[in-house]
């Protein structure tokens, strides 16, 4: 019985990819005032993305519930007896709390271990993807965890966006904050490091952001995997693949929309490389 | 006339204190009659700054030798040096003093050897010297007077009246050494504030006050351009280190590490040297450093693909720098409150006119709460100012940058976590990628690039060169957008100044939006002062 990966939504794994590999997500929530809507389920990045520009609403994310991640277990279960659950870093959400604790609540006698990834959106995927495929080839629970552990250090990302304002309202802001408050068109870069956001600079045109998006991912000497997500800026995000393509095969990066849970942190103009070093 | 065979340290300071008076009524002639016409005619000023704290410092010599004397004056010059004029002349004090070292007084042929000495000091101070300036004129005045020395029967006013009637002929070739000087029609304003100081000297010594003389205004034809701003080495490795041991030579190390390179600063006493050179061949300069002594903060860049290369094993778990502080020279409210709010701890107003000392500098650096400070000067004018700093702070300081979009731009690629190289690479990098337009008001009438130049016409520059003047300002404000190399992703960003219109502005933006396509665009009201526009593209 193969080992069944577990992630969640914020790890915006393409659907067609999660299938692929049998890999479960379990969507959290996005919260605009009173309505609430599973990520994924009950609304598309395209019409959240459109509701963000306009909506005078500020978005609101929530964590899955314990209960979520205990279904998910209980019918993994069903099949087989060894889960990994990858999550997003504590300390952007308590996901990784609620799925360590949804534990307790499964019902048959299989082991889930639940890992905190110390990353969020594509980074966490690109870990997900990493520990399904040693799940695939045969990996024993232990080595699957011995995977991710291994991977987690391996992992970067970098984020170039708009603006600073959805991170500080949504209060991801992390060491970020240092780049608040110019009094001039300064666009952020930044990264995860150690589970939350941390400054890399600013540039000041889109231009130069996506030039500092192609350095960072050029620079290393050997890629395992390779992600590109973006909120709405399609056209950016498939040049930026193919400018890469020299460095790492255009048709083995994972193309992939930012998820409005992540989304709603970076607002709307966001686009990120994630990098998983061989 | 009395002759006079001795001077004391007593007439020393007399001497300058009389230069001083002279330049003092001469420094608006000066500062008038800039050759660019940009309204950075301050070259007067500068220098009599600098020769006021040179004064202010004799009074306070140890004792009444001459060698004394020198020594406080050298000391003031140093602290007291603004603009790259008052930085030359600060080390044509330093020279004297070094020249007079350990003498109660001094007879014409040790006046002259220090004036040679100053002639030296003034040629070794700067990186990449300039004849027709300031320089050329020191050089001509210590030699006469040396000459004149050598004959028999010289006394001291003989010797000085060589050394100024050389000066004065000096300055009046200067157009004839510079281009730009003779392409504008003026001497250098340099050299003519050094002849003016050595006619008040000599008034002194004739016994003479300065209210009954004064300097030829015949002579006074025009003042200079950016004295030392021949072209920089763009390639190589900028090569930086530490020697410690004893005994050193430093104008041994000096020489021998100019035959290797160029933007040679030798900087030290007997037991540290401090070394920046860029060469082509950055392992010659290592291997006869290190046959002096140990070598310690050695820093080795690429300049010409920017591509840093640390030769030196640097530890990468140190610690990291547990702050560096930014300095930056600003003028204008918007421009000061921009780069407040993109993280400059410390403004020091200042800017095309008003060149701030070393010592103001230096207090600034002292100030910042870290050991570790990058000074932004914004200005090609205070850059050799910045670096005397740089040279003399205890704390380790970098300088960055030349004009305000690049200081911007510098700031923004400040990294927090990083060191101070990795910073300052990494902000030189982000200078690299900023084009500078300037538009401002001619002060006088002129001739640039064989274009005639009214005054209170508009002109314009990219990078410091001038490309377009005339009486429209948009007008001219266009020809410096088309000779941009706009490309479709720019960011074009106009720093509007105290004295600019919003209408104008905004029929600026209509010409960009109409004229390009996919530009991005920003405005900041940076209310400085002289600048109608600092446009910025990256």
């Amino acid at each position: 019985m193969a080992v069944k990966i577990v992630t969640d939504g914020s790890s915006d794994i393409p659907k067609e990819v999660a299938e692929e590999l049998d890999i479960t997500v379990v969507p959290l929530t996005v919260v605009f005032g009173d309505e609430a809507y599973l990520d994924g389920v009950d609304i598309t990045a395209d019409e959240f993305y459109s509701r963000i520009v306009d909506t005078t609403v500020w978005p609101t994310t929530a964590s899955p519930s314990i209960g979520q991640f205990a279904e998910v277990y209980n019918k993994l279960a069903e099949e087989t007896d060894e889960i990994v659950a990858v999550l997003l870093s504590t300390k952007y959400s308590p996901c990784y709390e609620y799925g360590a604790r949804a534990t307790e609540l499964v019902n048959k006698k299989a082991r889930v271990e639940v890992i905190d990834s110390t990353f969020g959106a594509s980074p966490l995927g690109l870990i997900a993807i990493t520990a399904a495929k040693a799940a695939k080839a045969g990996a024993s629970l232990d080595e699957v965890v011995d995977v991710v552990n291994r991977t987690i250090p391996k992992t970067h990302i970098l984020f170039f966006f708009d603006t600073l304002k959805y991170l500080e309202k949504g209060g991801r802001i992390g060491k970020a904050k240092a780049l608040m408050g110019a009094l001039l068109r300064a666009k952020p870069l930044v990264a995860i490091e150690n589970g939350e956001t941390f400054p890399v600079g600013r540039v000041r045109s889109h231009r130069e952001g996506l030039e500092r998006l192609y350095k960072f991912a050029s620079e290393f000497e050997s890629i395992a995997e390779m992600a590109i997500e973006h909120t709405n800026v399609p056209e950016e995000a498939a040049g930026l693949a193919e400018r890469l393509s020299p460095v790492f095969p255009k048709e083995k990066i994972y193309m992939s929309r930012i998820s409005p849970v992540v989304g709603s942190h970076l607002g709307p103009y966001a686009i990120g490389v994630a990098v998983v070093e061989g | 006339m009395e002759r006079i065979d001795k001077c004391s340290g007593e007439m020393l300071r007399g001497m300058f204190v009389a230069a001083t008076r002279w330049l003092e009524k001469n420094a608006a002639v000066i500062n008038s009659l800039n050759v660019f016409p940009v309204p950075d005619g301050d070259t007067g000023t500068n220098m009599l700054l600098t020769l006021r704290a040179t004064t202010d410092e004799a009074q306070r010599a140890r004792d009444n030798t001459a060698a004394a004397v020198a020594d406080a004056m050298a000391k003031g010059a140093l602290m007291g040096a603004r603009g790259n004029s008052g930085v030359i002349l600060s080390q044509i004090v330093r020279g004297i003093a070094q020249g007079l070292k350990g003498k109660d007084s001094f007879s014409p042929p040790e006046f002259a050897d220090a004036l040679v000495e100053a002639s030296f000091h003034a040629y070794n101070g700067v990186s990449n010297p300039v004849e027709g300036t300031i320089l050329t004129v020191i050089r001509d005045a210590a030699n006469a007077a040396r000459e004149t020395a050598l004959a028999d029967g010289c006394d001291m006013i003989s010797v000085l009246d060589t050394a100024v009637e050389m000066a004065k002929e000096s300055v009046a070739r200067t157009p004839t050494l510079l281009d730009v000087l003779r392409e504008a029609g003026v001497v250098d304003a340099g050299g003519q504030g050094l002849y003016v100081m050595l006619e008040g000297a000599l008034h002194y010594l004739k016994g003479e006050t300065s209210e009954n003389g004064t300097c030829d205004d015949d002579m006074v034809l025009q003042a200079p351009v950016v004295a030392g701003s021949g072209d920089e080495m763009e390639w190589g490795y900028c090569t930086e280190f530490l020697i410690k041991g004893s005994d050193f030579d430093v104008n041994a190390i000096r020489e021998n590490i100019c035959s290797m390179g160029q933007s040679v600063l030798v900087v030290g006493d007997e037991d540290v040297v401090k070394v920046h050179v860029h060469t082509f061949d950055p392992g010659a300069v290592l291997s006869y450093a290190g046959s002096l002594g140990t070598m310690h903060d050695l820093k080795i860049d690429n300049m010409q693909d920017q591509h840093r290369e640390f030769i030196a094993v640097k530890d990468k778990d140190a610690a990291p720098a547990d702050g560096i502080s930014i300095v930056a020279v600003v003028s204008g409210e918007g421009l000061s409150e921009v780069f407040r709010s993109i993280g400059c701890s410390i403004i020091v107003p200042g800017g095309q006119t008003m060149n701030p000392s070393v010592e103001e500098l230096l207090r600034a650096v002292a100030s910042a709460p870290s050991d570790e400070v990058i000074i932004l000067p914004n200005n090609p004018n205070i850059l050799l100012t910045a670096r005397q700093a740089q040279s003399l702070a205890d704390k380790k300081v970098v300088v960055v940058g030349q004009t305000i979009p690049q200081g911007i731009a510098a700031l923004l690629a400040f990294q927090p976590g990083e060191d101070l190289d990795a910073n300052a690479h990494a902000m030189e990098e982000a200078c690299a990628s900023v084009r500078t337009a300037e538009v401002t008001n001619a002060m006088r009438s002129t001739q640039l690039n064989g274009v005639r130049i009214n005054q209170g016409q508009t002109i314009g520059f990219i990078d410091g060169q001038f490309v377009a003047a005339g009486d429209d300002r948009l007008g001219v404000v266009v020809a410096l957008i088309d000779k941009m190399d706009l490309e479709e992703g720019s960011l074009v960003t106009i720093y509007w100044g105290a004295d600019s219109d919003q209408g104008e502005v905004d029929s600026m933006v209509h010409y960009l939006n109409d004229h390009y396509h996919g530009l991005e665009i920003e405005i900041v009201e940076g209310k400085q002062p002289h600048y109608n526009y600092i446009i910025s593209v990256e």
